[in-house]
């Protein structure tokens, strides 16, 4: 009887661990390789709107208030960059601003944003 | 009497008898006591504030005590007997000599370290953002957008 | 039968140490057949355990002699639950809870995660599996819970078993360990979420947000079985303690004071993406204060009421926490370029210069508390004399830390972040201070002269006006937008951000539950002997003896004594301390209480002087219920924290791979 149980236990146990077939392997959630300036971007927005309310409720003077939300606006524009970067595909339909990163003549991509194209030396601003 | 009464007052009695022999605990012999451990082993407590049950340490200990003082010793010379008797174990603290110092001598240099530590953060952390600035250029391209985001989070 | 107990721990055993290998090695090699082969394993080894621990309480419960395990802490006379709870009433079933606990939190780790994080979950799959592999040695070699009773080769047994001591047998001292491991154990999961991120150089802070719950959750467990088991003493003990600096006690705070810093530390990685090292630091020393603490309850290194036996696994324990503390080292030595500040600190006087000191003085508490709780072994080590390092050094340690701690508590929520100019912070602070400033004179003219006391007070009043002023503010804008009532307004208010809300609420508990510790300051105590009808009288109470009663039942013989209590002429109870001598040979005593807001009466019944007078211990607790008070908010708090803020944003996102998000608006109220 022992060994009966004993054995179905051990056969149970491993058929369970070892029997992994294909269609048991799950597919993995998509996960977006900017998850993280995603997130980034999330949190600033929420850094932002905190501020805003801590203002409004008197605990910040305004000096604080002004060079605290013009840090996190540049750090937030620092990210959107990065993502555009990142994930330049699809410009948002009402922008029809060219990207600042790729040069309107050669074509050609560059990290930031450039008065004069790196490749074709052509002026890549159209306005500041 | 009724005999079961009797037996369970023999046992009980058993139990107590130390506790009551010493559970007048004066505010004298609870100065001394307190720089005392108690080392029954199963508190943490100092032979002034020991409140166990039936303890076989603190009790004769305030016993102790208490005929010292009757005798006219001193709480030094009380703590000393003990000491010579027992040990330094006997000492609910650590005496502040030597390595046994080091007992109160250790949080102090740790907390001392800790600022250093702090310190230290601040002043690296203070420097300038090692990564280069975003530029102002940049923000402008994004302010619309963010302000935007932003209004409709306020609600 | 009674060998399947063990084969299934030791088959459990096996499948660690395949998850260990199966993970690492399919994660090297890309083979996600063996990945998932692994996580299978987990969930087969939570199998096997839970199987183990019902085959185990099935034998406690059904009075199953033939095992040593039921033998020794098991009766027939003991009520169920308390067979029940005999499981972990030992060394051997107490550490098989800690497991089957561990493997109950791995099994939802794995399943929770099946879709998410494949890049991170082999490794930690791996680490769990590491420390469940570590745990399944204990309790498969040295310490097995199916050991049976043997004669030569002839199974045995007992008649009745030695049964729990019964001032164990106890609602709360039921409920103390399993809550207590539910929180030691869960800390090996934000432990192997973050070691898994450093060894995978995971972009971005994902393992925070994963864990972030699993801390909280197991933070809030911790809490509560440290204050169970403060409650448990308070009881039950006799003497109205409910903390003694025990060895053991101090090891259960240790990882609680260090979850607790890194809670806050986190914020400053969350926020701005500073104090990466540090907060591995901390998550690596919870994890590992936890194992050590177990060590220290276990291994009998140091003496302890609430010691197991003295057991040969102190080496195991060493050896394993030994190794995990040079790899862990190693880890973050490797990858310091990996865990760089994002940004940099604005301003010396900003919340993250406050969080910086409140993890210093947190972590200068927990070395003093485990320097003092060693320090008998180093010194004994170094200089061959026993020494005793016993409460009053705790105290005068830990006190002043305790009060700066408090004093943090109410500055860290009037400082902003990045910065807050002298002008803003003279606003903040000045009608908090006063207050504290005139609380203290109050007290003071009522002839309080006790200064710890004094300060703590005053600190009381000064965090807690500072936490209502954010209530107050935060509550007066939202009613001034949408009309609502103050109390509406502060609902949404929480309801709006529950973790630093919630986390508010938390920090008003830990002040109710201050308030409740200096009354410790003006404890009373009496000790007399009275006959029938003789009366004696402790602090504001006159109380009269009335009877003596005595008798006995099927488990225990009892003497007790009635006690009429008057204040102020008129009886406002009758208590009964009773003293209790079981069939086992243990003794225990039953306190009476009078349970009120201001002060509790204790009585307890010490035993008889002689054949007609009766030992009694009378004690006055000032503002000890103050302290349950504040545990009972701290778990509204914490749960607060847990619920999500009502208002998630979605931005406007990117589209990436194929993988669609529409341009968002804040979701609202869902």
């Amino acid at each position: 009887m022992i060994v009966v149980v004993a054995v179905a236990l051990v056969v149970v146990v491993l058929w369970f661990t070892l029997g992994v077939r294909a269609k048991d392997l799950p597919e993995p959630e998509p996960v977006s390789p900017i998850k993280h300036l995603e997130d980034k971007k999330a949190r600033i927005y929420e850094s932002l709107r905190d501020l805003n309310f801590e203002f409004r409720v008197g605990k910040l003077s305004d000096t604080d208030y002004q060079r605290t939300k013009t840090e996190l606006q540049k750090e937030l524009a620092g990210v959107l960059a990065d993502i555009d970067k990142a994930a330049p595909a699809p410009a948002p339909a009402s922008n029809t601003k060219q990207d600042p990163l790729v040069c309107p003549h050669c074509k050609a991509r560059f990290d930031k944003p450039m008065k004069f194209c790196g490749q074709c030396g052509k002026a890549m601003e159209t306005r500041s | 009497m009724a005999p079961a009464r009797y037996l369970l007052w023999m046992v009980l009695t058993g139990l107590s008898l130390a506790q009551v022999s010493s559970e007048f605990v004066t505010a004298d012999i609870r100065r001394a006591g307190s720089r005392l451990a108690c080392l029954c082993g199963s508190c943490k407590n100092s032979v002034g504030d020991c409140a166990m049950l039936g303890c076989h340490y603190s009790l004769p200990a305030r016993q102790k005590i208490a005929s010292l003082q009757a005798q006219g010793a001193t709480d030094d010379a009380i703590i000393d007997s003990f000491v010579r008797e027992k040990g330094k174990v006997a000492l609910v603290v650590p005496p502040v000599e030597g390595f046994f110092g080091l007992a109160w001598w250790m949080p102090v240099v740790v907390m001392g370290l800790g600022l250093a530590l702090v310190y230290w953060f601040i002043q690296r952390m203070s420097k300038p953002a090692p990564v280069a600035p975003v530029e102002q250029r940049v923000l402008d391209r994004y302010k619309e957008s963010i302000e935007k985001d932003l209004a409709s989070l306020e609600e | 039968m009674e060998n399947i107990g063990a084969l299934s721990l030791f088959l459990a055993l096996c499948l660690s140490v395949y998850a260990i290998l199966g993970s690492l090695t399919g994660k090297w090699r890309g083979n996600n057949f063996l990945i998932v082969s692994a996580e299978r394993a987990v969930l087969a080894v939570w199998g096997l355990l839970t199987f183990a621990s019902g085959m185990l309480v099935y034998a406690l419960l059904t009075d199953d002699f033939r095992y040593a395990y039921v033998a020794s802490h098991s009766s027939k006379t003991m009520p169920s639950i308390y067979k029940f709870a005999a499981w972990w009433g030992g060394q051997e079933g107490s550490l098989l809870l800690w497991t089957w606990i561990l493997s109950s939190y791995s099994a939802v780790v794995v399943w929770q995660n099946r879709r998410k994080y494949r890049a991170m979950m082999p490794y930690v799959t791996a680490i769990i599996s590491v420390t469940q592999a570590f745990f399944l040695i204990l309790i498969t070699v040295p310490l097995t819970p199916f050991e049976v009773l043997a004669v030569g080769k002839e199974i045995t047994t007992v008649p009745d078993g030695r049964g729990l001591n019964p001032l164990l047998q106890y609602w709360s001292m039921a409920i103390h360990p399993p809550t207590l491991y539910l929180g030691y154990v869960g800390f090996v999961v934000p432990f192997a979420f973050a070691m898994a991120s450093l060894i995978t150089r995971a972009p971005g802070d994902s393992w925070i947000h994963t864990t972030r719950r699993w801390t909280l959750v197991t933070w809030m467990f911790q809490s509560a079985g440290i204050l169970l088991g403060a409650g448990w003493a308070y009881a039950v003990l006799g003497w109205g303690g409910y903390w003694g600096w025990d060895p053991v006690e101090n090891a259960s705070l240790l990882p609680w004071i260090t979850a607790t810093a890194f809670l806050h530390s986190v914020m400053m990685q969350e926020k701005k993406g500073m104090m990466k090292v540090w907060n591995m630091v901390l998550v690596a020393a919870t994890y590992l204060l936890c194992i050590f603490g177990t060590f220290l309850t276990r291994s009998g290194v140091v003496s302890s009421v609430h010691a197991f036996a003295q057991s040969p696994i102190g080496a195991y324990f060493v050896t394993f926490i030994v190794i995990e503390l040079a790899a862990v080292t190693y880890l973050i030595l490797d990858r310091l370029e990996f865990l760089k500040s994002e940004s940099q600190l604005e301003s010396v006087v900003s919340r993250e210069s406050s969080f910086l000191f409140n993890n210093l003085i947190l972590l200068a508490s927990c070395f003093s508390i485990l320097w003092g709780t060693l320090f008998p072994v180093i010194s004994e080590a170094v200089t061959g004399e026993k020494i005793s390092v016993d409460a009053p050094f705790f105290n005068r340690v830990n006190v002043p830390i305790g009060l700066f701690l408090l004093f943090l508590t109410g500055v860290g929520p009037l400082i902003a972040w990045r910065r807050s100019s002298i002008e803003s912070l003279k606003k903040a602070f000045l009608w908090p201070l006063a207050g504290m400033a005139v609380s203290m004179g109050i007290l003071f003219a009522l002839g309080i002269r006790h200064i710890f006391a004094l300060m703590s007070f005053g600190l009381c009043v000064f965090v807690t006006w500072t936490i209502l002023s954010e209530f107050y503010k935060g509550a007066a804008a939202i009613s001034s937008k949408s009309g609502q009532n103050l109390v509406a307004a502060m609902v949404e208010l929480t309801h709006r951000n529950t973790r630093r809300y919630g986390g508010y609420i938390v920090h008003v508990a830990i002040v109710i539950m201050f308030i409740g510790f200096t009354g410790a300051a003006f404890n009373k105590d009496a000790t007399v002997e009275v006959k029938e009808g003789g009366k004696f009288h402790l602090g504001g109470y006159d109380m009269t003896l009335t009877k003596i009663n005595s008798g006995q039942n099927d488990h225990y013989r009892y003497v007790s004594a009635d006690i009429a209590v008057h204040v102020n002429g008129s009886q406002v109870a009758t208590l009964r301390p009773e003293q209790r001598r079981y069939t086992t040979g243990d003794g225990s005593s039953e306190v009476a209480i009078r349970r009120r807001l201001n002060e509790d009466l204790y009585l307890n019944f010490a035993g008889m002087a002689n054949e007609d007078k009766a030992v009694i211990q009378a004690y006055v607790f000032p503002l000890v219920s103050w302290i349950w008070i504040g545990f009972a908010a701290l778990l509204g708090g914490t749960i607060i924290c847990l619920i999500p803020s009502k208002i998630r944003y979605s931005f406007p996102k990117t589209q990436v791979l194929g993988q669609v998000v529409k341009e968002g608006q804040p979701v609202g109220p869902r």
